[in-house]
């Protein structure tokens, strides 16, 4: 039987939980030879949204735009060393916009058959309002999420790939 | 981070009990320094201040945002604080500010600052459960709002 996972997505959005995903991520395309991409969304809709409700002022905006930009080359550049690291290639890359719509926007464009994200809150809200991006993405993608937990436990399967 | 997992009841204060922006302002930083979140407060005040000069984060329907960036925390921090009988917060609409969520993050942590901000704009949009929000009785219910029960 071939492998039913050829092409990975891992979704990185600076938390530490989407790195540890990000290292799940590279023990998983090492040992099933998928190839693997990590893609960060640089929030523009949050911040459109923002200056819309007056929460923020067009120079807030502008500000925070950057900041999010050089968050995206700082946590790529990380998971790429964790790959380089390990030996594994990784494509990454980002995108502008609305976080969850991205995601399944690249997903289905280049036929990913696997998300991979961090853990989720583990606090339920039980309003819609309070569902973070990443659980958007994770109801609405059209392929199988791997949802990763355990961070010690990641890190140990990390750390023991032969380079 | 969702805004869910900033908020117990130790960053909830129910009633304020200040009558004016200065003071609420206080209040809410103080919320933060008795909860043990932040150690500077003149420090976070300062910098709350200096964004409110460039435009007041009151908005409409009673909610005011006072927010900045700031290295006085490591995290992003939320407080909350409810005033029924309302503040002048020199809003969009005129109206006296009941709902402040007062929010602060660190410089190198933009992405989850501007998504807990996002869900409070959201929220915003909710009349009926920021009117449930502003006649709570005490943070823990107000907590207890927010969760699943």
């Amino acid at each position: 039987m071939n492998s039913p996972i050829k092409k990975i997505m891992v979704y990185i959005d600076g938390s530490e939980q989407s790195i540890t995903a990000a290292q799940y991520a590279l023990c998983l395309s090492k040992f099933t030879g998928a190839d693997l991409m990590a893609f960060y969304v640089i929030n523009t809709k949050a911040l459109d949204d923002l200056l819309k409700a007056r929460i923020f002022l067009k120079e807030e905006q502008m500000d925070y735009e950057r900041d999010l930009e050089e968050d995206a080359r700082r946590y790529l550049n990380h998971v790429r060393e964790l790959a380089r690291n390990k030996g594994i290639t990784i494509e990454t890359r980002s995108a502008m916009g609305n976080v969850h719509r991205e995601i399944v926007k690249i997903i289905k464009e280049e036929g990913f058959d696997l998300l991979i994200i961090g853990e989720l809150s583990h606090i339920r809200s039980r309003r819609d309002e309070f569902y973070d991006e990443t659980e958007r993405a994770m109801r609405v993608v059209p392929c199988s999420v791997l949802i990763v937990k355990d961070e010690d436990s990641v890190w140990e399967h990390y750390e023991s790939l032969g380079k | 981070m969702a805004l869910v997992d900033l908020i117990s009841s130790e960053v909830v204060k129910v009633p304020l009990t200040s009558d004016n922006k200065p003071a609420v302002i206080r209040e809410m930083v103080q919320i933060l320094k008795d909860s043990g979140k932040i150690d500077d407060f003149d420090h976070v005040l300062e910098a709350i201040h200096k964004r409110e000069e460039m435009g007041s984060t009151g908005l409409e329907c009673g909610i005011a945002v006072p927010h900045a960036k700031t290295d006085a925390v490591k995290s992003l921090t939320v407080a909350i604080g409810i005033s029924p009988e309302g503040i002048d917060f020199g809003s969009l609409d005129g109206k006296p500010s009941q709902l402040f969520f007062l929010m602060l993050a660190p410089p190198n942590q933009s992405g989850p600052h501007i998504e807990a901000l996002a869900e409070i704009a959201k929220l915003s949009r909710s009349t009926a459960f920021i009117s449930t929000l502003i006649n709570a009785r005490s943070s823990q219910e107000v907590v207890e709002l927010f969760r699943e029960d």
